[in-house]
């Protein structure tokens, strides 16, 4: 994540994605290993503050993430979206509406 | 298992301003040790302290303020429903026989760090929690038709409510077009759909039932208590639903043997309006596409049987004190003791806090 991939966590031993990244597995405690995520995902449900859209996003099947999403107009939910992901102290994510 | 009531309260004001932690927390536990007769400082064996504030030993700090050596001290921390979860750990020493007599005190300063969970990555930079509240509220108008009137109406019958409450951070009226008009904080969040993060303290008294007979002369019994924890991080939940409430109510329902229909009184965590008409349908008091139509109902009717301290939005939510303030209130009217928020002809309450976006709930049933 500090060198701008976003990965999440996953278990070898229960073949599954770990969200919100944590370093054990919660089903067996094993040290998961990283994976890099796919980036496309669709709008579960959007708000707007000041002039920025925000909002719930699930990507890769389940894995669910809060963002400011890029729009021209305004978005609508099950909208496909691309996911960028940057660190400083915390993590950033932001999604741009494909075909916009 | 020792029956459980509450014996004896005590609350200090709440306010926007930052206060002092432990001079707060000494001042609601002298309000509620004066407010029973025949219960000493010394009789306390346990003292348990509900806080988000990073001051450290307050347990101990407050046992030591009072002049006693308790069995048992220790601090509690669980974000916006500590205080339930604290006075939970408190019913537990005593139903155990661990403890005869609890303290539970909660207090918070305006300023803390239990608005935020650091933690919880997958809200990215977006952690405070006006955005997983957008989320919700958006999720509810579209899900069940609720209207953004039938929003601004629980902020103000809740700000209304909490006139009459001396303890409210605020005493301000706010009309439905005050509400509907206020901020623009999101473009589905106004300013006064928000509950403020306040200081403030809220004690009580916990007693066996042998002590409790002896001591008080109106104890109110704790007869159900549930609580349920979904997870941690906001983004599994599903938004329209309160899993986790639903869940502690059920338990507590079972527990204290009641219906939903049975309650005649709760206190609701309305964090935001949302989270009130949320809240109202998780618990089984009305169903989830009518709770707007019941709070306009309630407020129409000056009907004060949801929230009638002002719930979060009009007395304010000082987070480790919240829970605890919620109790009293129920506790009082349960009592009669309500003077101008009285409601007639009680004989259950019910507590209702949860924290984290409804990550975690706790339900707590009172009978007098």
């Amino acid at each position: 994540m500090k060198q701008g991939i976003f990965q999440i966590s996953y278990c070898e031993r229960c073949n599954d994605k770990i969200w919100p990244t944590k370093e054990i597995c919660h089903v067996c405690f094993k040290k998961c290993k990283w994976k890099k995520s796919a980036n496309i995902g669709k709008i579960i449900e959007f708000s707007k503050k000041d002039s920025t859209y925000f909002g719930l996003v699930e990507i890769d099947h389940g894995i669910r993430i809060m963002g400011k999403i890029s729009s021209s107009s305004t978005p609508e939910t099950g909208q496909i979206v691309t996911m960028n992901a940057s660190f400083d102290s915390k993590p950033h994510y932001s999604f741009i509406v494909e075909n916009n | 298992m020792n029956n459980v009531a509450v014996v004896s309260t005590g609350q200090t004001k709440f306010s926007k301003d930052d206060g002092d932690i432990e001079k707060l927390l000494f001042e609601s536990t002298r309000n509620c040790i004066q407010s029973i007769e025949n219960c000493e400082s010394k009789d306390i064996e346990g003292v348990l302290v509900s806080t988000n504030n990073n001051s450290k030993y307050l347990g101990a700090i407050l046992s030591e303020t009072i002049g006693i050596q308790p069995k048992i001290s220790h601090s509690i921390e669980h974000l916006c429903s500590s205080g339930t979860n604290a006075l939970i750990s408190g019913y537990a020493y005593i139903s155990s026989g661990l403890a005869d007599i609890v303290l539970v005190s909660g207090v918070e300063s305006a300023t803390n760090p239990g608005q935020v969970l650091d933690w919880d990555k997958s809200r990215g930079s977006l952690e405070h929690p006006i955005y997983w509240a957008s989320m919700l509220t958006k999720s509810h108008k579209s899900k069940f038709q609720t209207t953004e009137e039938e929003l601004a109406i629980v902020s103000a019958k809740n700000h209304k409510q909490a006139m009459d409450n001396p303890f409210a951070y605020s005493n301000q009226p706010r009309t439905i077009s005050e509400v509907m008009n206020s901020k623009r904080i999101t473009d589905d969040l106004r300013i006064l759909d928000c509950s403020r993060s306040c200081s403030g303290s809220a004690s009580i008294l916990l007693a066996s039932e042998e002590k409790a007979k002896k001591i008080s002369e109106q104890p109110i019994w704790i007869k159900g208590i549930g609580q349920k924890t979904t997870s941690a991080s906001f983004t599994k939940n599903v938004l329209e639903e309160i899993e986790s409430t639903r869940i502690a109510a059920k338990a507590a329902y079972e527990m204290a043997k009641i219906e939903p229909n049975d309650v005649n009184v709760a206190e609701v965590h309305d964090a935001f309006s949302v989270c009130e008409l949320m809240a109202i349908s998780e618990l089984g008091i009305t169903d989830n596409n009518k709770s707007g139509e019941f709070v306009r109902d309630l407020f129409n009717t000056e009907n004060r049987m949801i929230n009638p301290r002002g719930g979060l939005i009009g007395a304010g939510h000082p987070l480790g004190a919240t829970g605890i303030s919620q109790t009293i209130e129920i506790t009082n009217q349960l009592q009669g003791k309500s003077e101008k928020r009285q409601i007639s002809n009680l004989k259950t309450g019910l507590i209702h806090n949860m924290s984290a976006a409804g990550t975690s709930s706790s339900v707590m049933v009172l009978e007098n």
